[in-house]
């Protein structure tokens, strides 16, 4: 408690070098925690933005689907079994049927997957609703990347050409009815939505799909020929691919770390050389080395308590803020296929602040501790003359 | 000497290594310190007053020979037990002055204590008292960039003094002083030296101090070639 009051008042007394080393240090702690909470937050969003579009409360597949294979899908289709049709009638499971066919926007083809979902459906947030009106043209809904790369609009009509089951081609004009607005590239890129009945029409697969997204309300089927996978199957790809961008962030925080770090380690070099004649003053006083050692050491240490606090200062308003507004996510982040938002609500774990604060006072306290151990091996008498190289 | 004796240097020999070979500082000392002396060492530079002083004040260790101070051997402390020896008993006082330069006058002075763990409203006592003797009461608050030179000597005094040590080093107290200070600063160190009984041991080449000095050591090479109390001294 002695060492840590006459720590801090040397520190204080040392004045501007130690507000500079101070503040690096607390942009470090203020970076750790907006970098490491933006990526949790982006998490975050992105599951519940996937989960409301795309997987609900997890998946049944058709043995042979592959979502990394689109070839798998020609064989990725078979008949809802009845308790599934039931439950799809109810509502607590949405039958998809997807296949492979090509647009022609502007003459120019283009391949996607063609995906059928009941215009009923609730469970998910696409707007399927908008598939619903009857008219002569097919109604398809895009989201608004498909709607990019594409130039379709609201009310364009667009050449889809698609197989049947036997292979054969064929082809008529679809309505693009609704553009919608998302965060999740994996039902929106490369992808036209029309009615699942039209497309077991056109196809020929009648009463067949290729996957359904369940609810909560789903009660479990077992059958050879579908699967179940859960929320966390669906979502493992994605946690890792968001976690590794933490690795990546990393490296910027703890380069700042590391000047500062290196700041805190010179100044403790510098200050012990020159500081000679007090550490000789404060045994000749009748502290035993080992307390001049602590005492160094804590000065050192007690930076990182200081930057703790301003970056509090400055930190808690700004991570206030950015909770209420989000991080603005420039437009086109469409981070490797990953959803993410436009804005993103950071997530500020106890572990991480936790974590932070001991990470940051951990390693200042070493950094410190290293040249502070000279002092041990010094010789008060020469210490007090001053005179050590 | 009718006093007891607190100090007790026997057959003892201070070397350096200097390069391969060795310098000898102390050369077979002898000398008693008893209870209440005010007692110099003088002699020309480089002949061996710091050294002496050093040792002690158990800064450093004899390389032969033995330096006891309050009963205790000095070779054979452990750092801590010399740290506590110095903390209880010893206080120093510097050419230099060697002030914390952060800390206040009162601070600076209340250090010491803060050592020893005593509590908030003993030390602000004995803090103003220590300040009291050497008559800074007034700069309490000040730090000390903001001191003359007479000053900054003073609170390095009470500093040494405030805990009552038995024993007082001071090396070349005055060197940095002009007269006028020399003579305060002395003179104030007389009287805690009545008040307190405590032993003042002085290194100093200064005339002005000799005048108020019992005893005068002289040492010359590392040797004690005289050794005079104040009766023959004032001669
Ligand atoms: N650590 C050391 N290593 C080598 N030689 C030393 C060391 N300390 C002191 N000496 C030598 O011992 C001798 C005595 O030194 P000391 O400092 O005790 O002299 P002093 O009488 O205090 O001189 P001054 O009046 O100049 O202060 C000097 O010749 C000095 O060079
Ligand atoms: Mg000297």
């Amino acid at each position: 408690m002695l060492s840590f009051k006459i720590a801090v008042k040397n520190l204080i007394g040392a004045g501007l070098k130690t507000w500079l080393n101070v503040f690096v240090l607390s942009l470090s702690f203020v970076m750790i925690i907006f970098y490491n909470s933006m990526i949790d937050g982006w998490n975050k969003q992105a599951e519940t933005d996937t989960i409301a579009w795309e997987i609900g409360q997890g998946q049944i597949w058709e043995k042979d689907y592959d979502p990394y294979d689109p070839y798998s899908l020609i064989d990725a289709h078979a008949v809802i079994p009845p308790e599934l049709k039931n439950q799809a009638t109810k509502g607590d499971v949405v039958p998809i049927l997807i296949t492979q066919a090509s647009v022609y926007p502007q003459g120019r083809m283009q391949n996607i997957l063609l995906k059928g979902i009941p215009t009923d459906q609730q469970l998910l947030d696409l707007p399927t609703a908008e598939l619903s009106d009857e008219g002569e043209t097919t109604p398809a809904i895009i989201g608004r990347r498909m709607s990019e790369a594409t130039k379709l609009k609201q009310g364009d009509r667009v050449l889809l050409r698609w197989r049947d089951k036997n292979g054969t081609f064929d082809a008529q004009e679809i309505l693009i009815t609704k553009v919608f607005e998302n965060n999740v590239p994996s039902i929106d890129a490369g992808q036209v939505w029309i009615p699942l009945a039209s497309l077991q029409e056109m196809t020929g697969m009648t009463d067949e799909a290729t996957l359904l997204v369940v609810g909560d309300d789903y009660q479990p089927v077992a059958d050879a020929n579908w699967e179940f996978k859960s929320i966390g199957f669906l979502l493992a790809d994605m946690r890792a691919i968001i976690e590794t961008k933490k690795g990546s962030a990393a490296i910027m925080y703890l380069l700042l770390l590391g000047i500062a770090l290196l700041a805190i380690f010179d100044t403790q070099v510098l200050s012990i050389f020159r500081r000679q004649k007090e550490i000789g003053t404060y045994v000749a006083l009748g502290m035993t080395r080992g307390q001049v050692v602590k005492l160094f050491t804590i000065e050192g240490g007690a930076h990182s308590l200081f930057a703790a606090a301003l970056g509090a200062l400055y930190g808690i308003p700004l991570f206030i803020y950015l909770n209420k507004v989000g991080i603005p996510m420039p437009a086109g982040t469409d981070s490797a296929g990953l959803p993410i938002s436009s804005e993103i609500i950071p997530v500020y774990g106890l572990g991480l602040v936790v974590g932070t604060i001991l990470l940051v006072v951990l390693s200042a306290t070493i950094v410190s501790y290293m040249p502070a151990r000279k002092i041990a091996r010094m010789k008060p008498t020469e210490a007090l003359k001053g005179k050590i190289q | 000497m009718n006093h007891a004796s607190i100090i007790s240097i026997q057959h003892m020999t201070k070397r350096f290594p200097v390069g391969k070979g060795e310098f000898t500082a102390l050369n077979d000392i002898n000398l008693e310190f008893g209870e209440g002396e005010f007692a110099g060492l003088v002699g020309p530079s480089g002949s061996g007053k710091t050294t002496l002083l050093n040792i002690i004040g158990s800064l450093d260790t004899p390389s032969e020979g033995t330096a006891t101070v309050m009963g205790q051997d000095i070779s054979t402390l452990s750092h801590k037990a010399s740290a506590l020896l110095r903390n209880q008993h010893i206080g120093f006082i510097f050419q230099s002055y060697n002030l914390l330069p952060v800390y206040t006058v009162f601070e600076n002075v209340e250090f010491a204590l803060l050592l020893q763990n005593r509590s908030a409203s003993e030390r602000k006592k004995a803090v103003l008292d220590a300040l009291e003797w050497v008559g800074l009461t007034d700069k309490m608050t000040s730090k000390p960039a903001m001191l003359s030179g007479g000053e900054g000597q003073r609170v390095a005094i009470a500093r040494a003094m405030v805990k009552r040590p038995k024993i007082l080093l001071a090396d070349e107290p005055s060197a940095n002083l002009d007269a006028q200070n020399s003579h305060q600063i002395l003179k104030t160190m007389k009287a805690l030296n009545r008040e307190l009984k405590t032993t003042f041991i002085f290194s100093t080449h200064d005339e002005k101090v000799m005048q108020y000095l019992d005893r005068i050591i002289s040492l010359e090479d590392g040797k004690v070639v005289s050794d005079v109390e104040k009766a023959a001294a004032a001669l």
